[in-house]
């Protein structure tokens, strides 16, 4: 999977916590979850979750501590695909 | 210095699913677990933890310039069915919750008993009722007073070059919005 098809898959699973249309709309790897989406930080772990389920990885709980941005989202899936 | 979070239950019950497979596991130490699971009203229990899990990390956020997102390293400790103690990484945070059916609020502190004002009304005109209620303890119009953020977001207000809060917390969730000040 490459970047591209990477970052258009995790747009599809941040899209039901959203709060700011704009920026989940130029979503890019700069885009951070909380400061530019508005993602409730209560909903982050669904957001992790959801990428756990989606690509059949397991997020422990350093990678999650780290999972603030696409960028972040990325590496780390990235990372534990080519792990696995 | 103090942090503060505000859940609308009504919003946290649509919002989220606490059933939902791993999400305790995720956020919740073991020993939270159980005190969870063994509530009578798991899904309040769910959310007090949370809020003060939260209202203390933003104490920590103000403290340090770092963002992280580690729920379980916050470790809860109940010592009455609204107060209790929250540990990170050998600190300790005091936290005082509101829990009245519709809404909980949390109070974090670092110091066991602080001064502090706390208001919990609707999401909208935060800012200003702020500026308002430092104005009445100042005396320094509100029209002078200014918000600037620090780098991760913490807000602190200030009349030119002088800060007015000590502390400074925001919180929003659907219905409600509070914010909690400790004075200069």
């Amino acid at each position: 999977m490459n970047r591209e098809e990477l970052i258009t898959s995790l747009k599809k699973i941040v899209k039901p916590y959203i709060q700011d249309e704009e920026a989940f709309e130029n979503l890019s790897e700069g885009t951070d979850f909380i400061n530019d989406l508005k993602i409730n930080s209560a909903n982050l772990v669904d957001v992790i979750l959801d990428v756990e389920d989606e690509f059949d990885i397991e997020i422990d709980n350093d990678s999650m501590e780290k999972m603030l941005s696409v960028k972040a989202a990325m590496d780390i899936i990235e990372t534990k695909l080519s792990a696995s | 210095m103090i942090g503060n979070d505000v859940i609308d239950l009504s919003l946290a019950e649509t919002e989220s699913d606490w059933q939902r497979k791993g999400f305790l596991e995720k956020q919740f130490t073991a020993k939270e677990q159980v005190i969870i699971l063994e509530a009578e009203n798991s899904f309040e229990k769910v959310w007090l933890l949370w809020s003060m899990k939260e209202s203390a990390y933003k104490i920590y956020a103000q403290l340090n310039e770092e963002r992280f997102f580690a729920p379980k390293k916050f470790k809860c400790k109940l010592t009455s069915s609204d107060e209790g103690i929250v540990y990170f990484e050998g600190q300790k945070f005091y936290t005082s919750s509101i829990l009245d059916g519709s809404y909980i609020f949390t109070l974090a502190s670092l110091e066991k008993d602080v001064t502090y004002y706390s208001s919990i009304g609707p999401p909208y005109g935060i800012d200003q009722s702020i500026k308002k209620k430092l104005e009445e303890e100042t005396g320094i119009y509100s029209s002078e007073i200014e918000q600037k953020k620090s780098e991760n977001g913490a807000p602190k207000y200030y009349h030119k070059n002088k800060l007015l809060t000590q502390s400074c917390s925001i919180s929003h969730h659907g219905n409600y919005g509070a914010f909690s000040l400790l004075l200069t």
